[in-house]
């Protein structure tokens, strides 16, 4: 229950901060893209499941903020969540750089499954406008990774729920 | 065993939350607007909008340091490219005295019909679409303030878009830059008729456009407001920036650079009909 609460206000501060503060400060005109950035970090922590789960309810948050079909986002962060969660339990490497190469490169994966799934329902998205907007938002969100990596990780560890153990 | 276990049910719940999402989006995309998932959508638009207003009167200055920045490169190329424009205009000044004329008349024409013609709500710019794929704003007045959906929104310099979405203390404003945005709207010259589609951070393009229309460069771009449209007549929205010549095309393509600037909107005009 306290986990589920304080990833919450961690995605309503992301839809904020990403249509207040990061649509002003925008890497060559395209936004960070945070609930990707959240849902990687998570699903990097704490496995497929809540990676999945955290996924579908951030993406589902941010459809319901956009003019958009509903569900696009959803669809494409229960994947990713999933996606980083599993890959994540097969790569042993002490390197701190993980997280923002696996940000990086899921950012960009995701806002082109984004865009072709929006584009199959009809949305105008251009295609090389949605590579660029993929590979900047991709780059952009790697960037902010050392930075916000620390403080989510400090919201899991604050709200993980303790002594389960389980192998 | 427990592993394989665990492994199984985490499939079984990413199964459902894809179909779950898949369900949401056939339901939405079937339903369009007033779709079931309407009011939660306005539920997510109040909270975060109350949210928005908060958090965008700390960080204006902040943003607006950091706006400012970003177009330090754009701003030295502007200046040459304005230098240019001045001796450019200062040889033509002389060839525009009739078409000065005329622009002059149209504004007159066009302040008086918006100073005289509609009622307007005034509303502050309190944030900007989450996503990257639609160009929308989202202003600190609501329903409550007499706004509904459809109405049109204008600034001191033309034309913005037109409401999408209210809830009681905010709204959503689709610019006229979001390549879903369509205008109809009329050379002010020769009163040729066409149809404005946004092209996301570039000019926007006017289409449909009689392919023997006369168009003259930077001539002004107003709304046609046809009966029963969204927008009212005579509203800017641009000038002309560049004309596509196509051979044995049955439209011509002009370019339109908008008149308003929409990386540094601040308080706009909501027009909620006409006065009584």
């Amino acid at each position: 229950m306290r986990r589920a609460l304080s990833w919450t206000v961690v995605v309503l501060t992301a839809l904020v901060l990403q249509s207040t503060l990061f649509s002003q400060v925008t890497l060559a005109g395209v936004k960070p893209e945070l609930v990707y950035l959240v849902t990687v970090v998570l699903a990097f922590l704490e496995g497929p499941a809540s990676g999945a789960v955290a996924g579908f309810a951030g993406g589902m948050a941010q459809d319901f903020l956009l003019n958009q079909p509903k569900g696009i986002t959803a669809l494409t962060l229960t994947l990713v969540g999933y996606a980083v969660g599993t890959i994540r339990q097969y790569i042993v490497t002490p390197s701190p750089l993980l997280p923002v190469v696996l940000v990086g490169g899921a950012t960009v994966v995701g806002v082109m499954f984004y865009g072709v799934v929006a584009f199959l329902l009809g949305v105008a998205v251009g295609t090389s406008f949605l590579i660029k907007v993929a590979l900047l938002a991709g780059v952009y969100n790697a960037v902010l990774t050392p930075i916000l990596f620390p403080v989510l990780r400090r919201v899991a560890e604050s709200s993980r729920a303790r002594k389960v153990f389980r192998w | 065993m427990a592993l394989y276990r665990r492994a199984r049910s985490t499939r079984l719940l990413v199964i459902t939350l894809v179909v779950a999402s898949l369900l949401t989006i056939t339901v939405d995309y079937r339903g369009g607007h007033g779709g079931p998932f309407e009011i939660a959508g306005r539920a997510t638009q109040t909270v975060v909008g109350a949210l928005q207003g908060a958090v965008s009167k700390v960080i204006h200055p902040v943003s607006a340091f950091f706006s400012g920045l970003g177009h330090i490169g754009s701003l030295s190329s502007r200046n040459k490219h304005l230098q240019a424009e001045i001796q450019r205009l200062q040889q033509q000044h002389a060839h525009d005295v009739s078409l000065e004329r005329v622009n002059t008349e149209l504004q007159a024409l066009l302040k008086l019909q918006s100073s005289l013609g509609q009622n307007g709500v005034a509303a502050s710019v309190i944030g900007q679409s989450v996503g990257n794929f639609e160009w929308t704003i989202t202003i600190g007045r609501g329903s409550s303030g007499g706004i509904k959906v459809h109405d049109p929104v204008v600034s001191g310099d033309g034309l913005v878009g037109h409401v999408v979405e209210v809830t009681p203390t905010s709204a959503v404003v689709q610019l006229i830059i979001d390549p879903d945005s369509a205008v109809a709207a009329r050379l002010s010259s020769s009163g040729e008729t066409g149809l404005i589609v946004g092209e996301r951070n570039q000019d926007l393009q006017m289409q449909l456009v009689r392919p023997d229309a006369r168009v003259f460069p930077s001539e002004q771009v107003v709304t046609a407001g046809y009966q029963g449209g969204l927008y009212p007549a005579e509203i800017v929205i641009g000038t002309v920036s560049h004309v596509y010549q196509q051979n044995g095309g049955l439209t011509k393509i002009v370019a339109i650079r908008p008149a308003v600037d929409f990386s540094s909107l601040e308080t706009v005009l909501v027009l909620t009909g006409p006065k009584r």
